[in-house]
């Protein structure tokens, strides 16, 4: 027992770390949040009258319906536009894929709701475009409630499907596809009958994604619902009270919403995890030979697609440039957004990039062992570490902000209000990622690399640091600078955790939003939008051998 | 320079059962090897030895000195992967240092051993230069440079010229055999290729699903197989099943389906029922006026199907069951043969019909 203790002493350290942490600021929030949806009033005893208050009120199910409809359309829509980009790009001759490729992934790290904010300030009651087409006679109705925000998530989270896909689309090993030509198939049959459905399982994978993102998101549905109830901004205006707070209610929504999107995931699950399509060696299958005409609709289609999906974001940031009075666009350049925005003080700024590197530390600091015990050491203890610490994608961001506040506003651990408790909320939703990510890393890095040196006489915790640690570097920095851009532009738990003096980028936009001053909302987007795009164009050498297999 | 005693090992797979109860003892400064289909359980007893994999049964000795029990950074042995597993990380000169940095060796110390060993694997001068720049070959001397130079007890090597071409591969067996005398270091090395086994060892343990078929020199291995398996394995067979007729004490007769073939004399009664192992060179087609040799024994055939391989000719003679016999000869067979010859010294019991 000593001796199998003694050879397990690194992945049983990490897996009680990664078990505290997960356990704490995990498992504990969302069982307060479930605890709240089944006690009564008085705290004390079970009851389900809280499901039958939600579930009877016409309100929520609406709102539950709107949530699935618009997710569930966002994910086909994004797998509509996303196949056809990623084959364009794995198989068509176009020009610049570098860049293309580029572009198409920076829609990930943007803050989806700029994009929103965007389209508002464009196609709103009072847009740009809208003012515009309406001064030319042409009616046009404004872009609110299920259209934009459908709008928003494929155009900002098509990549989702995208990237994985073009992976997918390379790996299709040549000769299978040459082996159905060289049997009567046409090129079409064997796209139909060989390649989509080898791919298929990542299509799947992509479309899931959006659609779970679509349900957690908080920001695009509360810029672009209007009145119209959806789960995540609900949950929220119930827990933070506009009229009363009602815990238990939000604890049912934040149920539900965990619901959805288990389901989804089983249901992925079930489709794709029967079916096997690992091909032996890897040959990719070369550029097809497409007529001009066609290369040129590919590239077309590809370079309107990627426009599409960064305008929203050029158009705020040239707007923020813009004088404002009130909500309406006055016209001129100027800086006096950015004036007034910092004149109210620097602390978003600094809030936003303290956090961010905190959090995106401590994620790195935890992530990167537990990934690697994940993959490097294969058991049922691992097997159950990968499961906890890869959940937290699953979780909406409202739910689990929710959550830490029922848990830590009160008993032996008080962090509700202070800065620790919203970079513990971004570690737990980043933790996936990094887990992930050091998992894509590993699998470069060939085993026998670690064992040489053990052989050698160096123990394995010296090995990983010796030899393990600088091999992950790149990969590890690369993740670091997603996970810092990514929970730079977090909104959906930060709304819940924030307090007056730990006000960040995109709180201090969401306020400016709630409010009249455009201007500043457009001018904290633009801040935002430098904040993400920045870092990402720094060690963009580093990301590009990663974003294909991780994001 | 160490024995390496296995003793009783085991290990299983959920119901796989890798090695199954093996024990080998590994002589002082022996060349020793375990040679076997993939799956065999070969790698798996090596990663033992090397303490990457844990033994459900049994122990391991270095020596007096029982070894299982340590991690395997205390146990000094020297291993050389497949893939060399060369630390990209690092220069070719920290790559061979890397060893005797953990075993805290002087830094002057470190840089006469690294010169040396570099030296032996005729990479002199290749110290400062990356992994990337090296070729495949160069990066396996680099390997054995760093197993090697930490002086360890046993050197431990894992199919280590499966990733190098055919020219390439006979020339780097023959340099390793070369310092391992040199050395006089005890040698673990796991193939699965038969010529390269037979070329390079002292001993060789033939494997066959997490069992030791047959320990013995390479000449006994391919001259006096013991099992029918072996017998398949190590070069090509004829195996032929048959019923013991007579038995005189240095010779026996054995009838099967083709004749009756004479065996030299192994331990069965008449009655028994046997399989034998002959080697295609160790049959003759006679000419059609030749006389066999002297106490050589005959067997009448039809010539076959021909197969022209250059420096040999094989064929096949079909017998009276129908059954074809392989051949084996420098020369193509210039008449169409009735008679096959051989020596009865050479043909086999591998092994009783079960």
């Amino acid at each position: 027992m000593r001796r199998v203790l003694a050879r397990h002493t690194f992945p049983l350290a990490v897996g009680a770390i990664a078990a505290l942490f997960l356990g704490l600021f995990f498992l504990l929030p969302l069982i307060k949040v479930f605890g709240a949806s089944v006690l009564d009033a008085t705290g004390g005893g079970f009851t389900l009258a809280n499901y039958i208050n939600v579930l009877s009120n016409p309100f929520f199910l609406n709102g539950l319906a709107n949530s699935l409809v618009i997710a569930g359309t966002a994910a086909a829509l994004a797998v509509l536009v996303g196949v056809p980009f990623a084959f364009c790009l794995a198989r068509l001759p176009i020009g610049g894929k570098p860049a293309l490729l580029a572009l198409a992934a920076l829609p990930l790290v943007l803050p989806s709701f700029v994009s929103a904010y965007a389209l508002v300030l464009l196609f709103g009651r009072s847009g740009v475009v809208t003012g515009a087409l309406q001064a030319l006679g042409i009616p046009f109705d404004s872009l609110y409630g299920a259209k934009g925000i459908v709008t928003v998530y494929t155009l900002t989270l098509y990549p989702d499907v995208a990237l994985p896909v073009i992976a997918a689309f390379k790996s299709v090993d040549a000769s299978v596809e040459e082996a159905a030509q060289n049997l009567g198939a046409s090129p079409g049959r064997v796209l139909r009958t060989v390649t989509l459905p080898l791919v298929m399982p990542s299509i799947l994978a992509g479309g899931l994604l959006v659609f779970i993102e679509g349900l957690e998101n908080f920001g695009v549905p509360f810029v672009l619902a209007e009145d119209r109830p959806i789960l995540s901004v609900e949950a929220y205006k119930l827990f933070v009270g506009e009229t009363t707070d009602n815990p238990a209610s939000a604890g049912v929504l934040g149920v539900l919403l965990v619901v959805c999107t288990v389901a989804a995931l089983l249901i992925q699950r079930g489709v794709v995890g029967r079916r096997r399509y690992a091909t032996g060696t890897r040959r990719s299958a070369p550029a097809m030979a497409a007529s001009p005409a066609l290369r040129r609709l590919g590239a077309v289609y590809c370079w309107a697609l990627v426009g599409a999906a960064l305008l929203p974001f050029a158009a705020v940031v040239v707007i923020s440039f813009m004088q404002f009075k009130g909500p309406v666009l006055h016209g001129g350049f100027s800086l006096d957004n950015f004036t007034e925005l910092f004149q109210r003080s620097y602390r978003p700024l600094t809030n936003t990039l303290m956090l961010a590197t905190l959090a995106a530390c401590g994620a790195t600091l935890i992530g990167v062992p537990i990934g690697y015990i994940v993959t490097r050491h294969r058991s049922r203890l691992s097997a159950l570490i990968d499961i906890v610490a890869t959940s937290p994608f699953a979780v909406a961001g409202t739910v689990l902000g929710i959550g830490l506040v029922m848990a830590y506003s009160s008993g032996f651990l008080i962090l509700t209000g202070t800065w620790l408790i919203m970079v513990l909320a971004y570690m737990v939703r980043k933790l996936p990622f990094s887990v992930r990510s050091t998992g894509a890393i590993l699998h470069q890095i060939d085993p026998s690399i670690e064992e040489a040196s053990i052989n050698l006489g160096v123990s394995p915790a010296l090995t990983f640091v010796r030899i393990t640690v600088p091999l992950m570097m790149g990969g590890i920095v690369g993740g670091f600078v997603l996970t810092f851009v990514t929970i730079a532009s977090e909104l959906s738990a930060t709304v819940v955790l924030y307090s007056g003096s730990w006000t960040t980028m995109t709180v201090a936009m969401f306020q400016a939003l709630e409010g009249t001053s455009a201007g500043i909302a457009a001018a904290a987007a633009t801040v935002l939008i430098v904040c993400t795009v920045l870092p990402v164009a720094l060690v963009y050498r580093l990301l590009r051998r990663h974003e294909l297999s991780m994001m | 320079m160490t024995a390496i005693t296995i003793d009783g090992v085991a290990r299983s797979f959920g119901a796989v059962r890798a090695v199954d109860n093996v024990s080998v003892f590994v002589r002082d400064g022996e060349f020793f090897t375990l040679l076997g289909p993939s799956g065999c359980g070969k790698t798996t007893l090596l990663r033992m030895v090397a303490g990457f994999c844990e033994l459900d049964a049994g122990r391991i000795l270095f020596g007096d000195a029982r070894i299982d029990t340590l991690p395997p950074h205390r146990r000094n042995t020297g291993m050389v992967f497949q893939n060399y597993a060369v630390f990209p990380n690092l220069t070719v000169g920290g790559n061979v240092a890397y060893g005797l940095r953990a075993r805290k060796v002087g830094r002057d110390d470190i840089r006469s051993r690294v010169d040396r060993a570099l030296k032996l694997v005729q990479l002199d001068g290749y110290g400062e230069r990356w992994p990337h720049q090296l070729s495949g070959g160069q990066l396996q001397r680099v390997a054995i440079a760093r197993a090697v130079v930490i002086e360890p007890h046993v050197l431990l090597l894992d199919e280590p010229l499966s990733n190098l071409d055919a020219k390439l591969r006979v020339e780097m067996r023959g340099e390793i055999r070369r310092l391992q005398k040199l050395l006089g270091i005890t040698v673990l090395y796991v193939t699965h290729d038969q010529e390269e086994a037979l070329a390079i060892s002292d001993r060789v343990a033939v494997m066959r699903a997490g069992r030791v078929e047959q320990v013995a020199d390479p000449r006994a291995i391919y001259e006096a197989p013991e099992t029918a398996f072996v017998a398949s394995f190590v070069g090509t067979a004829n195996l032929l099943e048959g019923v013991v007729r007579n038995h005189d004490g240095d010779r026996m007769e054995v009838v099967f389906g083709g004749g009756v073939i004479h065996v030299r004399a192994a331990k069965a009664n008449p009655g028994d029922k046997v399989v034998l192992s002959v080697r295609p060179e160790a049959l003759r087609l006679l000419a059609a006026n030749e006389t066999p040799p002297a106490g050589w024994a005959t067997l009448a055939g039809t010539l076959g199907e021909i197969e022209y391989l250059g420096p040999v000719t094989r064929f096949s003679v079909t017998l009276a069951d129908g059954s074809a016999l392989h051949l084996m000869a420098f020369a193509p067979p210039a008449s169409p043969g009735r008679v096959i010859t051989y020596d009865p010294q050479r043909v086999v019991v591998v092994g009783a019909v079960p």
